[in-house]
């Protein structure tokens, strides 16, 4: 063999692999035998380990979510028949609308009510239409109007929040499958058509879908701990120890017990005048152009028709925050599945927009929140004698 | 990409199912090689490149060690190894610890320098794979190990992927003859293997992580803790490293079962141990021995004076600390299990005839090695040396002004942990399973998983060994 040769076959590792590959044979009737043993055990497993977590999650009881969340469901399903108002939504309802307020003055109207304030700082979609749902469960009888803060589907989770239970108790197949869609965008039919070119562009985080990939990720994952039941052992053993929440009430409940947390303070000069000139710009601008997406419209819809189930009515709210501006609702493509109140709107309500009546772009004063709840009550009691809601 | 999160699952499914469905060795040696690679990249696709060029170099090596018979030019190409793997590794693991160190001691000496560390990220697995390598090269220029023709071979052996990150540390002499003949699915003990995982991961994902947020909390701001805290936050890292470290073993040694392969066995029971070195038999064996053999022995080992021997000893604990960490709370770590080996050895050498001394061991000598264990998880897991101070002070002393507490009950935790080790030493978990017929197994064993699960917690903590 020459010198060549050999140190071909002594560093040619391909050489070596392209001679060692041994003749294709079909599987002898014992290996097939093993071969479906083996699927058939796995398959019995599988369907075990799925059987029993579907039975856990029966059974296992609301896990216990902090940020107010377990204390305000707690509080409800205990006084649920005393309520027939229920808001629900953001730090934008938690601390924005008064149902002493709002009581008041629908009495002064004529139409007396007893509302509740389920607002949740940081809840937006989906997990307020889980919340919702789970409120709903408990079959309040003299529910009668549901207001339901009205913004898109959130697909987000800050980053340092989403190892947290509070990111993972909601994420079934309904509300999973809808952020899904939306990442996607694969529309709202019964069948998942992806679109090849927006999936290409996620797979290479082409044109803005960068951080497409990764939420589908989390959300798939989040999907996956919630219906194997991850970390759901705290939750049993909370059970029946009774851990102890009630001390956390009124934090979370308010001084009056009906959910409203009146928040003080405002804006600096400083940020009053950078506000200023941001609302004059928007205002300027054209007229609203970001539509509600229909995976929005859809979660919605699916809201809508659970409030209607026990009786009550959905009223959807668009909260006058200045951040939401350009969102638009009532595309016909999208016709939002109730009666809207939208209050994002600086020219028809002037006073809640100023800046003397806000703490940021998000959330108005104390007083701007006891003004803006008075106004969302007299439009809703014109509303009904109107009869556009019964 | 961990054992413990989902992607994981799939990865492994879809490796198993393509894996057995091949019959040709090569073919599926190839696959492996490839899935290897993937879970590597997984972490960070750029560190493939090291890892190629770790194996390029040391297959070049080995095959030039084979054909030279020179014994100058041998020496060459062993040196030739061991300095790229050995500077691979202490560019990306120590370079900024030892420009810092220099750096503090020129201050020192009232010398201040302006040096810069460089942003280096430290690629996973790096002193593991490393010394995988290493053990090929080594035995081959010992002569105990054939060089390796077959580059796809080595390449598996330094990459596959259950012990490629965080061990269990293997040698060439042991892996390699398993590439040669294909693995028969009739010859893996599936339900060993599958068991085996569970444990792991139990241990790693409800026990491990269920304790990592009273350690941190403690370890975090020990000042702020009273002396009995010190001790309830040190037994939890106890508990924590040995189930995060012992439970990915488990892991890896279960999936590498489960395609037909051994891999070494990394711990056993290490906190019954009786004294330093039977403690050092007992955990982290594949490192122990790796150093053994490649450190201690070619330093002198046990030949020479009394003096030599410990000269050998720590050196071979301080370089072992040193492996674990960039940090001087590592190094302080491996001399103080270097000191207490050298205790033991002159404690047993003046004792060996005082039947008093044996009889009173036979009960201290347990309590008094997990203590001495303990004490030196402190400086292996303390932030700095200062927090390291104040923790020894509360735990050995007794001694600290803090006012936040853990309950006691705690402790129970502790007892019921140490409890069911012990009844797992005893075995009683071990066999009962092997005889239920298979699908009742199957069925249990799916219902099992499904509990388990319900313990894990919902934030994911990354392996101990990990940044190793």
């Amino acid at each position: 063999m020459s010198r060549r040769s050999a140190i071909r076959n002594n560093l040619c590792p391909i050489r070596d692999l392209a001679l060692n590959v041994e003749p294709l044979r079909a599987p002898t009737a014992a290996e097939r035998k093993t071969l479906l043993r083996a699927l058939t055990n796995s398959a019995i497993g599988a369907g075990a380990f799925l059987l029993t977590c579907m039975g856990l999650h029966a059974i296992l009881p609301f896990p216990a979510i902090d940020d107010g969340v377990s204390q305000k469901l707690r509080f409800f399903a205990a006084h649920k028949d005393e309520f027939d108002t229920l808001f629900i939504g953001s730090s934008r309802v938690y601390f924005q609308i008064s149902p002493a307020i709002f009581d008041g003055v629908m009495r002064e109207e004529g139409i007396p009510t007893r509302s509740f304030n389920f607002g949740i700082g940081g809840m937006f979609l989906p997990e307020s239409a889980y919340v919702l749902e789970q409120l709903l469960t408990t079959k309040p009888r003299n529910l009668r109007w549901v207001f339901i803060e009205y913004d898109e589907l959130q697909t987000k989770w800050a980053f340092e929040n989403q190892t947290s239970r509070r990111a993972l108790y909601w994420a079934d197949w309904k509300r999973t499958s809808l952020l899904l869609r939306k990442l996607t965008d694969v529309g709202i039919d019964a069948v998942w058509l992806p679109s090849l070119k927006k999936l290409r562009d996620i797979i290479l985080c082409r044109k803005g879908e960068a951080n497409t990939y990764k939420q589908l990720i989390f959300h798939t994952a989040q999907f996956e701990k919630n219906f194997i039941n991850v970390a759901r052992g705290a939750d049993i053993l909370d059970y029946f120890w009774g851990r102890d929440i009630s001390k956390w009430d009124a934090k979370y409940l308010g001084a009056a017990g009906d959910g409203y947390i009146p928040k003080t303070g405002g804006m600096s000069a400083s940020q009053a005048a950078a506000y200023e000139r941001a609302l004059g710009l928007a205002m300027g601008t054209k007229p609203p152009t970001a539509f509600i997406s229909p995976y929005t419209v859809e979660a919605y819809r699916q809201c809508a028709q659970k409030v209607r189930a026990i009786g009550a009515k959905p009223i959807l709210l668009v909260m006058p925050s200045a951040t939401q501006f350009n969102i638009a609702y009532g595309d016909n493509n999208a016709r939002p599945p109730g009666v809207i109140m939208a209050f994002n709107n600086p020219r028809a309500y002037p006073n809640l927009y100023r800046s003397s009546a806000r703490r940021d772009r998000e959330h108005l004063t104390k007083s701007g929140a006891e003004e803006f709840t008075r106004i969302m009550a007299v439009n809703f009691a014109q509303l009904i004698q109107a009869g556009e809601v019964k | 990409m961990s054992f413990v999160e989902f992607r994981f699952l799939w990865f492994f499914l879809l490796l198993f199912i393509v894996y057995w469905t091949m019959r040709d060795n090569t073919a599926r040696k190839v696959w492996l090689l490839l899935c290897s690679y993937v879970f590597y990249a997984a972490w960070n696709w750029k560190f493939t490149f090291l890892l190629l060029g770790s194996t390029t170099v040391d297959y070049i090596v080995g095959r030039m060690l084979a054909r030279c018979k020179s014994r100058g030019w041998r020496r060459l190409w062993i040196a030739t190894s061991v300095c790229a793997n050995l500077g691979v590794l202490g560019f990306f693991k120590y370079f900024n610890f030892f420009v810092s160190s220099a750096s503090g001691f020129l201050a020192w000496l009232g010398l201040p320098t302006s040096v810069s560390t460089l942003n280096i990220i430290l690629p996973v697995g790096i002193s593991f794979y490393t010394f995988h390598s290493m053990s090929y090269t080594i035995d081959v220029y010992r002569g105990r190990q054939r060089a390796i023709s077959n580059f796809a071979d080595l390449a598996l052996f330094i990459s596959f992927f259950p012990p490629l990150v965080a061990g269990p540390i293997v040698r060439a002499v042991n892996f390699l003859p398993q590439l040669v003949s294909a693995r028969k699915f009739s010859d893996v003990d599936v339900r060993g293997a599958v068991i085996l995982f569970l444990a792991g991961f139990i241990k790693k994902a409800c026990i491990a992580d269920g304790v990592a947020p009273i350690a941190d909390r403690y370890f975090a701001h020990p000042a702020n803790f009273t002396p009995r805290s010190a001790w309830i936050g040190v037994l939890f890292y106890a508990i924590q490293i040995y189930c995060d470290f012992s439970g990915y073993t488990d892991m890896a040694i279960a999936a590498a079962r489960l395609l037909g392969y051994q891999l070494p066995n990394n711990f056993r029971f290490p906190y019954f141990a009786q004294n330093v070195s039977d403690f050092w038999r007992r955990w982290h064996i594949s490192l122990s021995s790796w150093l053994r053999d490649y450190l201690y022995i070619p330093l002198g080992g046990n030949r020479g004076s009394r003096w030599f021997v410990y000269r050998n000893i720590m050196i071979t604990m301080l370089l072992g600390g040193l492996w674990h960490g960039a940090a001087w709370t590592f190094v302080i770590w491996g001399a103080l299990h270097g000191i207490a080996l050298l205790v033991h050895r002159e404690w047993t050498r003046l004792t060996a005839s005082l039947e008093w001394a044996t009889r009173a061991m036979r009960w201290l000598a347990w309590p008094i090695t997990v203590y001495l264990v303990c004490v030196a998880w402190i400086f292996f897991r303390a932030h700095d040396l200062s927090r390291a101070g104040t923790i020894l002070k509360q735990f050995v002393l007794f001694r600290g002004s803090g006012n936040e507490h853990f309950h006691r009950w705690m402790l129970l935790v502790v007892a019921a942990l140490a409890f069911i080790h012990w009844l797992n030493s005893r075995r009683w978990f071990a066999e009962p399973w092997r005889q239920w017929p298979a699908p009742v197994f199957a069925a249990a064993y799916g219902c099992t998983v499904a509990v388990v699960l319900l313990f894990v917690p919902p934030h994911y903590t990354p392996f101990i060994y990990f940044q190793f």
